[in-house]
C-alpha cells in the first residue's frame, strides 16, 4: 500500500526555533541575534546600544559563551535582565538552549531581547534560533577579506555593524571593500559604520533599530 | 549540516504518518533533498539505518532522490542549473551572487510504502 505524502521535513533545531518564534511573538518581543568573530565588539555594541536606548524600551539579554559570566557582569551593571548560557564547549547557541533560557525572563514585560551567540563567524549563522532578525559585528581589525571568506554569516544578517571605524588610519583595510562584498554577497543587506569606543554611528544604529521593532 | 537529527524528524514524521492510515509497518520511505541544502545524503542514509532499529521501520528502505539546484541570476537574466552541491549561490555566467533559487532546497517526505503486519501474516497463511 502507497501513501502520497508531501511532509517538509524541518531538523530538530529549526522545529524548535519556530516555536521560540512563536513565544517571542505572542509575548511582544523583537528578538536580535547578535553574532561576530570573538572580539569583534559584541558586548562592547550592547553596553552602547542599551545605554541608548533604556529609557525608550524595555531590553532583555541572552549571553553565549562557551565558559565564564564576563559578559553577563558586564550588562547586569546597566540593570537590564541577563540569563548568561554557558555552551561549554559548544561553538553556536542553537534554539533549545534559547528555549531553556528564555523561560528565566520576564518575556512579557521586554520590548526587545538581544541574544549574543558565541563569538564565531561560522556555524552561529547556520542554527535559527527563533529571532527576528540577525545582526553581525565585523571589526576593522579582522581585515576586509573576511566577507568573501565567510560569505553564509553575511548572507544570513539583515545588518552589518562595521566596529572599530576610530582604527581606520592605523590600519591596511579598505572599509569600501567590506562594503561592496558584503552587498555583493546579500544586496539587502543594511550597515552602519560605527565605533563602541567613541560613540560614532551608534545613534544611527539605534535610531535605525528603534524604527524597526515599533 | 545535521543529518543524524534530520533523519530523526522524518523517522519519527514518518511513523506517525503510517499510524494515522491504520497501518503498523513501514517499508520504504521516499525522500526528496536538494542539492543546496547541505545536506551529505550519506551520512543522513547511515544515520537513518541507526535510528530505525527496534521501530516499526527498522525494515524500511530510503529512497533519497536529489534535486539539482536550478536558479535564476537577477543581473544578467541567465538561467542555471547545476547537479553538484551548491551553498554559494553564484550565477556560472557573470559571477554574481545575487540569484534566485528555483529548486534545490527541497527536504521532503514525498512517498510512504506501508503495510499491516496482521493482514500479511492472514496472507500466508
Amino acid at each position: 500500500m502507497k501513501i502520497k505524502v508531501t511532509t517538509k521535513i524541518l531538523d530538530a533545531n529549526d522545529r524548535i526555533a519556530e516555536e521560540n518564534r512563536k513565544i517571542f511573538e505572542e509575548a511582544g518581543v523583537y528578538v536580535v541575534n547578535l553574532m561576530s568573530s570573538p572580539g569583534a565588539g559584541k558586548t562592547s555594541l550592547l553596553e552602547k546600544t542599551i545605554e541608548s536606548i533604556k529609557d525608550k524600551v524595555k531590553v532583555g539579554v541572552i549571553e553565549g559563551d562557551i565558559t565564564g559570566t564576563n559578559d553577563a557582569e558586564r550588562i547586569d551593571k546597566l540593570g537590564v535582565p541577563v540569563v548568561q548560557i554557558n555552551t561549554e564547549g559548544a561553538c553556536h547557541l542553537d534554539a533549545n538552549m534559547i528555549a531553556e533560557a528564555a523561560k528565566e525572563l520576564p518575556l512579557k514585560d521586554l520590548d526587545i531581547l538581544f541574544i549574543e551567540n558565541v563569538g564565531n563567524l561560522v556555524c552561529p549563522a547556520e542554527f535559527k534560533v527563533g529571532e527576528d532578525i540577525k545582526v553581525m559585528v565585523l571589526s576593522l581589525t579582522e581585515g576586509d577579506d573576511k566577507p568573501l571568506k565567510y560569505p553564509l554569516m553575511f548572507q544570513e544578517s539583515s545588518v552589518l555593524l562595521i566596529n572599530k571605524i576610530d582604527l581606520k588610519d592605523l590600519l591596511d583595510v579598505s572599509i569600501e571593500k567590506i562594503k561592496k562584498d558584503a552587498q555583493f554577497l546579500n544586496p539587502k543587506i543594511k550597515i552602519f559604520e560605527i565605533s563602541c569606543k567613541t560613540g560614532q554611528g551608534i545613534e544611527e544604529w539605534t535610531n535605525w533599530l528603534l524604527t524597526n521593532i515599533s | 549540516m545535521h543529518e543524524a537529527s534530520i533523519a530523526n524528524e522524518l523517522l519519527s514524521l514518518a511513523i506517525k504518518e503510517c499510524k494515522n492510515n491504520g497501518y503498523n509497518r513501514i517499508e520504504s520511505i521516499k525522500i526528496n533533498v536538494g542539492r543546496a541544502t547541505g545536506i551529505m545524503t550519506d551520512a543522513l542514509l547511515f544515520a537513518f539505518n541507526v535510528l530505525k532499529e527496534g521501530s516499526i521501520a527498522d525494515k524500511a528502505i530510503l529512497i533519497i532522490e536529489e534535486i539539482p539546484v536550478s536558479g535564476i541570476c537577477k543581473d544578467c537574466g541567465n538561467r542555471f542549473e547545476s547537479n553538484e552541491n551548491y551553498l554559494i549561490f553564484e550565477c556560472p555566467n557573470c559571477g554574481s551572487f545575487s540569484t534566485e533559487l528555483v529548486s534545490g532546497k527541497e527536504l521532503n517526505i514525498t512517498e510512504m510504502e506501508v503495510s499491516d503486519e496482521n493482514q500479511s501474516y492472514h496472507k500466508d497463511t
